[in-house]
């Protein structure tokens, strides 16, 4: 067969059609054939156009991810640094306040435990009756006993109070668990999304793009505030929220 | 009689649930339970018999602003006083927090007299 036979094999039916449409007057007919001719004409073209579109969603990804990471290294890593400087910062606050008050409870309830100590002992000599103690066992001789006893109460009671209050610090001074927890946790976020975004840049370099998953997360609150990474109007510290809500009528 | 007030402590954190309820105990108030979210915390509520709400704010699954929200929203629930105790500081959120009806707002780190002036306020004066 001659190469025009193929071709006239290949087209003839559709220039019978175009043909015939333009005949007819049927404008879609017309187009329908044109459609079919140019397909038969550029099979290679739209594979062609498609590669190009993926190609450029490629690199619009690839560009929406690096522009990520960029935001990533120049803000949110700093960001992250200062965040667990204040962590360190807090939990060093936190167990030296801990130390502090346990190395002050200590002496105190020494001392009551000795002094007690002390005076049950002079009771028990007292109250054995040794022979030679008699004259002690008189009301002249409990003056001496009394008047320790006398000492001895107030010196417990106050104490006793001073470690009570000291042990209620040590409790509030396990809050920095919360706190530091929270900042800790909004730093393991941006790990992660450091991590997917990696991941998602090494698949785009292989050509292998699945699913990208940035920029979906969860509004989150700000949390606990840390100096010099807290931006916006943040209250100083308790009397600052009191104005704000009495101001609000509350 | 007062002190009979039966508390929910809402916080993801287990040691600030642990701090509250001692610093409640310390205060005479000796019925405090506790709940890890807003998930959690709201059937508790709604199964009825707590007097008083202390919330976080920022949790995991339901978030105390929710949990407000969805208390005062409940007829049998809306009139329960709420205290929220969070670290949220920003001025926007804590007007948030009033709008939603909160009763009192103190932010971590907080002070054990702090809790008790709120709670004073909250409850009103002889309470």
């Amino acid at each position: 067969m001659s190469s025009f036979a193929v071709l006239k094999l290949e087209y003839g039916a559709c220039v019978d059609e175009l043909t015939a449409a333009l005949r007819a007057e049927d404008e879609t007919a017309f187009f329908a054939a044109v459609d079919h001719i140019v397909h038969m004409r550029e099979p290679g073209m739209f594979t062609e156009l498609r590669k190009l579109t993926d190609d450029l969603q490629q690199a619009l990804e690839r560009f929406s991810i690096e522009a990520r990471l960029a935001d990533i290294a120049e803000n949110d890593i700093p960001d992250a640094r200062a965040r667990l400087t204040h962590v360190i910062r807090m939990t060093d606050a936190a167990a030296h306040k801990t130390l502090d008050l346990v190395e002050q409870s200590g002496p105190l309830a020494e001392r009551t435990a000795r002094e007690a100590a002390n005076l049950h002992q002079t009771i028990t000599t007292f109250r054995s009756g040794t022979p030679g103690f008699e004259a002690a066992r008189s009301i002249e001789g409990l003056m001496p006993l009394l008047r320790s006893i006398e000492a001895f109460l107030p010196a417990a009671r106050t104490d006793s109070e001073q470690v009570r209050r000291n042990l209620a610090d040590v409790l509030l001074a396990q809050g920095y668990q919360d706190l530091t927890g929270q900042i800790i946790r909004s730093v393991m976020k941006l790990v992660e999304e450091l991590e997917s975004a990696l991941a998602n840049l090494a698949k785009l370099s292989g050509g292998n793009v699945e699913h990208l998953s940035i920029g979906a997360e969860a509004p989150q609150q700000p949390g606990p505030v840390v100096p010099g990474v807290t931006k916006g109007e943040v209250a100083s510290g308790q009397t600052d929220v009191d104005a704000l809500l009495s101001g609000l009528g509350m | 009689m007062s002190k009979d007030l039966k508390f929910l402590v809402v916080d993801d954190f287990s040691t600030m649930r642990r701090i509250i309820k001692n610093l409640l105990n310390d205060l005479g108030y000796a019925n405090v339970s506790e709940a890890d979210d807003g998930k959690t915390a709201l059937p508790m509520l709604q199964a009825g018999g707590f007097d008083f709400l202390i919330t976080d704010w920022n949790m995991p699954g339901m978030p105390g602003l929710d949990l407000i929200k969805a208390v005062r929203a409940d007829a049998k629930l809306s009139k329960m006083p709420v205290l929220m105790l969070t670290a949220e500081a920003k001025r926007e959120q804590i007007i948030e927090a009033a709008q939603a009806g909160v009763n009192g707002y103190v932010i971590k780190p907080f002070t054990a007299e702090t809790l008790k002036e709120k709670l004073d306020k909250i409850l009103g004066p002889g309470k």
